[in-house]
């Protein structure tokens, strides 16, 4: 009786994974109340560290020192909205638009180099007018999919790499496509150029591609590279040192790395950001100089209400408020594992664990920014920088989560 | 149940198991580790590294600006400001604004040169020091000047340049007493003299408003955070010195020095001898306050041909010797002034009375110690036989000598001690020098009394001009030696007197009877001996000479420079002024050089100013009322008779020309001053011919009815100064208008008389 059921039920899996059929609606879970808990907290408090942080630059640059904040309250709620309304569609569904979300991605990446105005001689954004849009947005979500298809499809060919018998043959067939989409976005994201999503895309490429099962050796030998590459580049950077500080030359990367290292050798300039940083997160203290009493966010700190609101939340909230947000993100992040561990299959786990390892990279290189525990990048801390249509973006990934936990067995047997 | 979800989930494709396992390597990578190292960065900066970022944080945001606490009021004892504080501003840049807000360096130097009259190339060269803040372009800037570099940053709403707030000096009375009050650098700090002396009091204490400002340096929105500290404004200083008494000190050692030429400039001190009170200071090469670093032409001249380094070396010497309170500062063997303290000592010790009589006959040999040539007094062939007084008049050094070994090495040495030549006096000055004296084993030698002997008479030693005027002040006030001070009072911004300097004795040097003895003594050596020129008609002035050569030049160059001095008192029955002047090397080709010829008359002159301003009232013998220079009355319209009368009655003669009916015009004018008995020339219906340019006649060394004479045939009238013209010796030893140049006729001449008869280096 029972293994009738148990063949029943493959069947019908089997039919649902093959898309010859969609789980109704009606017979979903419940979305994962913990992570919409914590997706709806970290908002909150993010409009609410935006408001706190940018009247100063709004009423100098705006003349109005709710501009930013009530944009950024509009476009969040706008995105919560969203966010349940993607949870609604099943994951299953986005599948079949995967390959076309990575083409439509990279199209519109060529696209933004022909039709953007170059904005300090970057060509990113596409105006919308209401505001702007990033296809790099658009092309991490693409990646996560068409990766997760990917691996769904050729993972067990990248299982093992074995140079016997020709077999490598055979790995790099199916690491092909792989490559193939990774190289044409990182080529141009590095046109743009746009280093920041281009480090964001290799990494959440290699989070799907780890957890959809690759082979473990290669994954440490590229660790392995990556660290020798940093270790190069620090050692560079310190060689350098007198070439970049006392007369000004270096590369653009380059200038970065060693103001990173000696943020103090330049203050005005080459280290402004960082020490400027840096002053904000260490005037906060134990317990912070208050919500709304920040002296850094009078002009002194740039992307105050971008990049580096979360030094503004340093120097407000403290220690204790900054690692109290710290926290909820690493519950976020914990939960959007756990749901990725719950899923319902491999491309449900794999597109949870890549928007989560997403999630996950973006808020670590954010603080470790403005910490200066890496070096400066432009990388927005989500739910909490000013930015409508990234704000919208990481709802909607939210919702696909959300989607992901309504179809988890457990959901479904509760 | 795991397993049971395991089942369920194998969906044909592929085991979700080794998903399952690398999602949690992510998440213990991405969801544990990774906050768990953020959180120790996070915790090091924000906790461990705290209080340096915050300093930081808070050394930018925070605007500090200064409120600059005012400099106190140097006054005069009569409360007449001698150096007040205004408001200035000083303009500085801000490189680093610069450089963070992008702002234009070579506009911004090209306007500011042009407003403030600085250097192009300098002010770019700053603007590089981007890492700097506020350096001072151009200090202590006023009225139209300030407002246009105000209206210059905001115009352009400039961050890196800024005015702050700073005081400027200034001496009103620019040169007087300079050496005594000094100056402040551009930093309002005192340099020299009082300045630097009373700084502390003077100077105040600069209060702060502490601002937050936001990145363009104005103040943050909403932040109510100000932290204010009063400014404590300096304390004021009311001097002991009277400006007027300074003013007459100055006039007659300038005029002294022009006409004796003395090369070693000359230093003079007015004392209260009641008090030790400083009424006046001066030293001569006094300086404008308002531009102490200015030279004078003469030596800027003199040293322009020098190279750079040349220049510069004689440029500071010569700032230095303009600043110099030689008052103070320098040390000098005084002399024959010195015998008013071995007088002083062995009559308080009974060793000698007015009675005692002593002999000179012009050499003394057989002072113990004595190789070589026996000691003489000054006038060749000696004094012969005098009383005591008769010895001080004549500065008889034979005589003191003798008093000198009556007193004995032991107690002279312990006399010098108590009137504090050995110690500096502790005036409220900076810059005291300290005297020169034989040790006490070498002094008291039993078998050599040479150093006692030359001490006697004010030799082999040095000493100060202060030390000296304080000792003098100790034995003419009664024997009270007080520690000079030239501060009263020091009050505080609101009025609060803060110090008040009461006069104090530090101990009895001298009984009120001595003193006495002394005070009638030196009156003597004014009205019948060697300090007869400094004879003052109406005041009982007293005093003494002292000439001294600077034996050490002598000894290594072979050349006489003469030190000349006076110290005078008076009115000697109650003396209410002590006065010295030193007089350093004057010009032979000028005169007899000696105290009695150049310094005496100098101190006279001083006197016969000063007393009366201080109150004393004159009181002229018959003799002397006599011989009171006269103002002569206006004539014009009276009749030959009723200008007669008026002319008797004033003392004078007359001689008319023409004929007329009444006086037309005379001469000299109506209130000239004139000698008793002067012929005034009365125009008589007829106008006064147009004055004719003569040239002065030499007078020098004239006797005062030959000057008189020589006067009247060149068309000039004669006042005369100084001793009286009726005075056996007396003689003209300077006239106000100096022999050759032009003048117009009729013009009254001023001489002043000495008395020539007794010539010699006393």
């Amino acid at each position: 009786m029972a293994k009738t059921i148990y063949a029943a039920g493959r069947e019908r899996q089997e039919r649902i994974d093959n898309e010859e059929e969609f789980a109704p609606l009606e017979r979903r879970g419940h979305m994962d109340m913990p992570f919409l808990l914590l997706v709806l907290i970290l908002l909150t408090v993010g409009v609410v560290m935006v408001l706190s942080a940018s009247y100063a630059s709004a009423y100098y640059e705006r003349g109005n020192p709710t501009y930013y904040f009530t944009r950024q309250l509009a476009f969040a709620a706008a995105g919560a909205a969203g966010m349940i309304l993607v949870s609604r569609f099943t994951v299953q569904f986005m599948r079949r638009w995967s390959m076309w979300l990575l083409a439509g991605s990279i199209a519109l990446l060529v696209l933004v180099l022909i039709v953007a105005e170059p904005i300090h001689g970057v060509r990113r954004w596409f105006d919308l007018k209401i505001t702007t849009v990033q296809p790099s947005e658009i092309a991490k979500v693409g990646i996560i999919m068409s990766f997760s298809v990917m691996m769904c499809k050729y993972g067990e060919s990248l299982r093992r790499f074995r140079l016997k018998n020709s077999a490598w043959k055979g790995f790099l067939r199916a690491a092909a496509p792989f490559a193939g989409a990774l190289a044409a976005t990182v080529a141009l994201l590095l046109v743009e150029p746009h280093n920041s999503a281009a480090i964001i895309i290799v990494a959440i490429a290699a989070v799907v591609m780890f957890a959809g099962g690759l082979d473990l050796r290669l994954c440490v030998l590229a660790i392995g590279i990556a660290a020798l590459a940093a270790a190069f580049v620090i050692g560079k950077a310190e060689s350098s040192y007198a070439d970049v500080v006392e007369s000004g030359g270096g590369a653009y990367a380059m200038r970065r790395i060693v103001f990173w290292l000696h943020p103090e050798a330049d203050p005005t300039d080459g280290g402004y950001q960082v020490l400027q940083s840096l002053y904000a997160v260490g005037s906060g203290g134990l317990t912070g100089v208050g919500l709304g009493q920040s002296r850094q966010k009078y002009l002194y700190l740039p992307e105050e209400h971008n990049d580096y609101i979360f030094a503004i939340v340093c120097e407000e909230l403290g220690f204790i408020g900054a690692a109290l947000i710290l926290a909820l993100f690493a519950l976020l992040i914990i939960r959007g594992f756990w749901i990725a561990m719950h899923a319902r299959g491999k491309f449900d786990a794999l597109v949870a664990a890549g928007i989560t390892g997403m999630l996950a990279i973006q808020v670590f290189l954010n603080i470790s920014v403005v910490t200066n525990l890496l070096p400066c990048t432009g990388i927005s801390l989500p739910f909490f920088s000013y930015g409508g249509s990234a704000l919208l973006m990481q709802l909607a990934e939210m919702g696909i989560i959300l989607s992901i936990s309504r179809d988890m067995p457990i959901t479904r047997a509760g | 149940m795991n397993r049971a979800v395991k089942k369920v989930r194998h969906n044909g494709e592929e085991p979700i198991g080794a998903v399952i396992g690398r999602t949690f390597i992510l998440l213990l990578v991405c969801g544990v580790a990774a906050f768990v190292l953020l959180g120790f960065k996070l915790f090091d900066v924000q906790v461990r590294r705290h209080g340096e970022l915050e300093e930081k944080a808070i050394e930018q945001q925070t605007r500090e600006s200064a409120v600059k606490a005012s400099r106190g009021t140097i006054y005069d004892s009569g409360g007449k400001a001698l150096a007040v504080s205004a408001t200035a501003e000083t303009v500085y840049i801000d490189p680093y604004m610069l450089k963070l807000n992008g702002e234009n360096a070579a506009d911004i130097s090209s306007h500011l040169s042009e407003l403030l009259g600085v250097d192009y190339d300098s002010l770019i060269s700053k603007f590089e020091n981007t890492k700097q803040r506020g350096l001072p372009v151009k200090r202590k800037i006023e009225g139209e000047e300030a407002a246009s570099v105000r209206r210059y940053i905001s115009e352009n709403k400039l961050t890196s340049v800024y005015l702050a707030e700073d005081s400027k000096r200034y001496y009103p009375q620019s040169s007087l007493a300079s050496s005594v009050i000094g100056f402040v650098g551009t930093d309002n700090y005192g340099l020299e003299g009082l300045e630097a002396k009373y700084d502390e009091y003077l100077t105040g204490t600069d209060g702060r408003v502490i601002r937050l400002k936001n990145v363009a340096g104005t103040d943050m929105l909403f932040s109510d955070y100000e932290n204010y500290f009063d400014a404590e404004n300096g304390c004021d200083i009311t001097l002991t010195i009277d400006s007027t008494i300074q003013y007459y000190l100055e006039k007659h050692l300038k005029q002294a020095v022009a006409d004796f030429d003395a090369s070693g400039g000359a230093a003079a001190i007015a004392m209260d001898p009641k008090t030790g009170g400083i009424l006046g200071m001066a030293s001569l090469g006094g300086y404008d306050l308002n531009a102490p670093f200015d030279i004078s032409e003469e030596i800027m001249e003199s040293i322009s041909g020098l190279d750079a380094e040349g220049y510069s070396a004689e440029l500071a010497a010569a700032r230095q010797r303009q600043w110099r309170n030689k008052a103070i500062s320098d040390t000098y063997e005084p002399g024959s002034v010195f015998k008013i303290f071995t007088l002083a000592m062995a009559l308080e010790e009974g060793l000698v009375d007015e009675n005692s009589t002593f002999y000179c006959g012009g050499e003394l040999s057989g002072v113990p110690g004595r190789t070589g040539a026996p000691y003489h007094c000054w006038k060749a062939g000696g004094h012969l036989t005098q009383t005591l007084s008769e010895a001080v008049q004549n500065s008889c050094n034979i005589a003191f000598i003798n008093i000198g070994l009556r007193v004995g090495a032991e107690t002279f040495y312990k006399y010098i001690d108590a009137f504090g030549f050995f110690d500096k006096t502790g005036i409220d000055l900076s810059g005291e020098s300290a005297s020169i004296w034989w040790s006490p084993e070498v002094f008291t030698e039993a078998d050599n009394k040479t150093q006692l002997a030359s001490a006697s008479f004010g030799q082999t030693f040095n000493i100060t001009p202060i030390q000296l005027v304080t000792a003098v002040s100790a034995v003419v006030n009664g024997g009270d030696m007080y520690t000079p001070n030239i501060v009263k009072r020091v009050t505080d911004a609101d009025g609060n007197i803060v110090l008040n300097v009461e006069p104090k004795s530090v101990r009895k040097v001298v009984s009120e009877e001595t003193s006495a003895t002394v005070r009638g003594i030196l009156e003597n050596v004014v009205s019948q001996g060697t300090g007869r020129n400094a004879y003052v008609k109406g005041y009982r002035v007293g005093g003494k000479t002292g000439t001294t050569t600077d034996t050490v030049k002598e000894a290594a160059e072979g050349i006489k420079e003469y030190k000349v001095s006076f110290c005078g008192a008076a009115p000697m029955d109650d003396p209410r002024l002590v006065v010295l002047v030193i007089l350093d090397n004057p010009s032979a080709a000028k005169g007899y050089i000696s105290g009695g010829n150049m310094a005496a008359p100098t101190v006279g002159n001083i006197m016969s100013e000063a007393l009366p301003y201080l109150g004393v009232a004159p009181q002229y013998t018959e003799e002397e009322a006599k011989q009171l220079n006269v103002s002569i009355p206006k004539l014009q319209g009276k009749t030959e008779a009723e200008a007669a009368a008026a002319l008797e009655k004033a003392g004078l003669t007359y001689k008319t020309v023409g004929d007329g009916e009444s006086v037309t015009d005379q001469l000299p004018a109506p209130n000239a001053s004139v000698s008793p008995g002067t012929k005034v020339i009365i125009y008589m219906g007829q106008p006064r011919p147009d004055a004719e340019d003569v040239s002065a006649p030499n007078l020098a060394g004239l006797s005062y009815s030959e000057a008189k004479r020589a006067l009247e045939n060149a068309g000039l009238f004669i006042r005369s100064v100084g001793v009286p013209a009726t005075a056996s010796g007396a003689v003209v030893s300077v006239q106000s208008v100096p022999a050759g140049d032009t003048v117009a006729a009729g013009a009254v001449i001023e001489v002043t008389l000495i008395d020539k008869s007794i010539q010699g280096q006393y």
